[in-house]
């Protein structure tokens, strides 16, 4: 009887061992010629699904939210949602185990090329949740037009806002130049006067101030390090 | 046997002939980038490499067997072109990434220390010295976005110094003083000097008596070679905003009457070389033309940073004739070598392709870049943007950029002589290749 509640227990502790857990785990990733610090927050919300976010010290990386994390007994796997990536290179992943001594092992990928990390559990999570989208004011709502002028050539800029009920707004976003290029929205956000709104993906991204007075907004378009004033005014309805 | 020694005496004539033609950066005075001897289709072996102390951004000049160029441990350095051994080196006071030009038994060159040598071929020695108002770099605020935008930043990609052409018992040569110089090449006396606004580091070619070059201060000159007058001037693109669309850095070839020059503004211009009127453009869509563009067989050849294309088009309309896609930014000039034309890739490989088809015939891929450290390179040799430009703050930028040359960029031109490729890359070694 003692024999085989000691082989129970035994049991559910190796089992223990070989699930991971939420938590901060900490280590390095070995990239040739350069060690890399990796700081990992991984949580389970009362659904069950997981969140995370990682630190990249000295890649400019804080807090950058991972994605399609699976979590599976001793097996893990994700990637980072909107670091290290690019269109022709794809996004960084991670793929681990829970070794035996209870350090999260795996693969690091990022731009086909792959290192190994070790991380080891250091505390509780404390994943940094992705900023989410805010209402606008109503007054903001609707299309606005503009246009801006990169290296002589002329650029048209279409933004209509949207409240959702129960969300936050969403943004058209659309640059007509030699080609039409219509900008994914990833987050849009009001603050005071102030509006911005983001694309991730293509690293543009527009912030102006509402003037209730002359009903325009006045800001910034900002491509990478391109600053380029540009003042969005109400566009004439079709009525 | 008289029939076998007549080959070899013709070989070995026609040997000294290759390397006399390829004693100044692209080959010659106009600048054709053209060179007589066949480069190899199939890549056989590492003939040689010889260390320097630092990066070898000049590219290698070839006469009576010996291989000149410059190092950015601030020699001067001559190897026998047939062994790799030194024969000797010669300090200056600053990096050489300037192209030597060979004539008379003289090696001319420039350093950044300010000053341009003019050294014995044989032996090394100072046959004398100029000081010029002294070299610099490119740089503006805000340069390339970088911040913070008030401050005014040293362009870390302006990486050559301007490479002398010998013609009319003179040497011709740019500074970063803004100024074209003209000194008597048996004395080194001030014959004129030419004022622009801003750092000349694009080589000036020269043609029917008067040389093309073009300044970072947005204009392309041409310069009466005997007077310093000016003939006429060509405005490129201009970028006020920062500072990235502007300028030539890129040394033109003049051929037929037509003067070919990359530009910073992303064009590849075609100016009539009499009066300066455009005959033609080439657009590339924001990525700069660096490249000294080669002209044969009624074609021009050059190649891109950013979209790192190689491409051919008609000398006469501009028409594109054809292209390929390269992984890394060229800044190393397109050299033509019978059927093939060679060019360095910033990634550190030396490519060989087809003169008519522009397939890849064969690559030579650095040790360093094969090592990619730090993953620099992407697993297919793209450059790895994301852990190369994290910031735009502070000097992140310029360490991102010296991470990426440190790969063993290959920003030297190639040469070719008796068959064999000389050229030097970031990590510290000329090649000889066959």
């Amino acid at each position: 009887m003692r024999l085989v509640a000691t082989l129970l227990f035994a049991s559910a502790l190796v089992c223990d061992a070989a699930e991971i857990s939420a938590g901060r785990w900490e280590g390095s990733i070995q990239i040739p010629g350069r060690e890399q610090k990796l700081i990992v927050d991984l949580a389970q919300a009362k659904t069950g699904v997981w969140v995370g976010s990682v630190i990249l010290p000295g890649l400019d990386v804080k807090g950058a939210a991972l994605a399609d994390i699976t979590v599976k007994n001793s097996d893990a796997a994700f990637t980072i949602k909107n670091a290290l990536s690019g269109p022709q290179i794809g996004q960084a992943k991670f793929r681990a185990r829970l070794n035996t001594k209870g350090a999260l092992a795996g693969d690091f990928l990022q731009a086909g090329n792959t290192a190994p990390f070790v991380l080891e559990k250091t505390g509780p999570p404390q994943v940094e949740l992705p900023p989410q989208s805010s209402v606008v004011a109503k007054e903001l709502e609707g299309e606005w037009i503009g246009e801006y002028e990169l290296l002589g050539y002329p650029r048209h800029v279409t933004v209509r806002l949207t409240n959702h009920a129960g969300g936050g707004a969403t943004s058209e976003f659309v640059v007509v130049g030699k080609e039409t290029n219509n900008l994914p929205v990833d987050l849009v956000t009001q603050q005071e006067d102030f509006i911005r709104i983001e694309s991730h993906e293509t690293g543009i991204n527009y912030e102006g101030r509402f003037r209730k007075d002359s009903d325009k907004i006045t800001g910034t378009f900002e491509q990478g390090p391109l600053e380029i004033p540009l003042v969005l005014h109400r566009a004439k309805s079709a009525s | 046997m008289k029939r076998l020694w007549l080959a070899v005496a013709l070989m070995s004539l026609s040997a000294a002939a290759f390397c006399d033609g390829q004693s100044m950066f692209r080959g010659d005075a106009i600048h054709s980038g053209t060179y007589a001897s066949q480069a190899p289709r199939e890549f056989h072996r590492v003939k040689w490499k010889f260390p320097t102390g630092d990066r070898v951004v000049s590219s290698p000049v070839c006469q009576d067997n010996v291989v000149y160029f410059g190092g950015d441990d601030g020699n001067v350095y001559a190897v026998d072109a047939t062994t790799g051994n030194q024969t000797w080196k010669h300090a200056t006071g600053g990096p050489v990434p300037s192209t030597p030009a060979v004539a008379d038994g003289v090696v001319y060159v420039g350093s950044y220390d300010g000053k341009f040598y003019a050294l014995n071929a044989k032996t090394g020695r100072t046959k004398w010295k100029f000081a010029t108002g002294g070299e610099r770099r490119f740089e503006a605020k805000g340069l390339n976005g970088l911040q913070p935008k008030n401050q005014t930043m040293a362009d870390p990609f302006d990486v050559f110094l301007s490479s002398p052409v010998v013609a009319q018992g003179a040497v011709y040569f740019g500074s970063g003083d803004g100024n074209l110089y003209a000194l008597d090449a048996a004395s080194g006396e001030l014959r004129w000097k030419f004022p622009t606004g801003d750092v000349v580091h694009s080589s000036p070619a020269y043609g029917g008596g008067v040389l093309y070059f073009g300044s970072w201060d947005s204009f392309f000159y041409a310069v009466d070679a005997a007077t310093g007058k000016e003939k006429w001037r060509f405005h490129g693109g201009e970028d006020a905003l920062i500072h990235n669309q502007v300028g030539f850095q890129s040394s033109p070839a003049v051929f037929n009457g037509v003067v070919y020059t990359g530009c910073r503004d992303s064009n590849l211009y075609a100016l009539d070389a009499a009066t300066g009127k455009e005959n033609w453009r080439f657009n590339n869509e924001l990525s700069w033309v660096i490249t000294a563009p080669a002209v044969a067989q009624g074609k021009v050849f050059f190649a891109t940073s950013d979209s790192s294309l190689y491409h051919v088009v008609d000398a006469i309309t501009g028409k594109p004739v054809l292209r390929q896609q390269s992984k890394a930014y060229m800044f190393s000039s397109p050299a033509v070598a019978g059927d093939v034309v060679l060019i360095g890739v910033l990634n550190g490989t030396l490519e060989a392709r087809d003169i008519k088809t522009g397939e890849l015939l064969w690559d030579y891929q650095i040790e360093t870049s094969k090592q990619n450290k730090g993953w620099v390179l992407t697993a297919d040799r793209k450059f790895n943007n994301p852990m190369l430009y994290y910031s735009n703050w502070r000097e992140a930028p310029v360490v991102g950029t010296e991470r990426q040359f440190g790969i063993g960029a290959i920003f030297s031109t190639p040469l070719v002589v008796n068959g064999v490729v000389y050229f030097g890359s970031t990590d510290g070694y000329l090649y000889a290749l066959e």
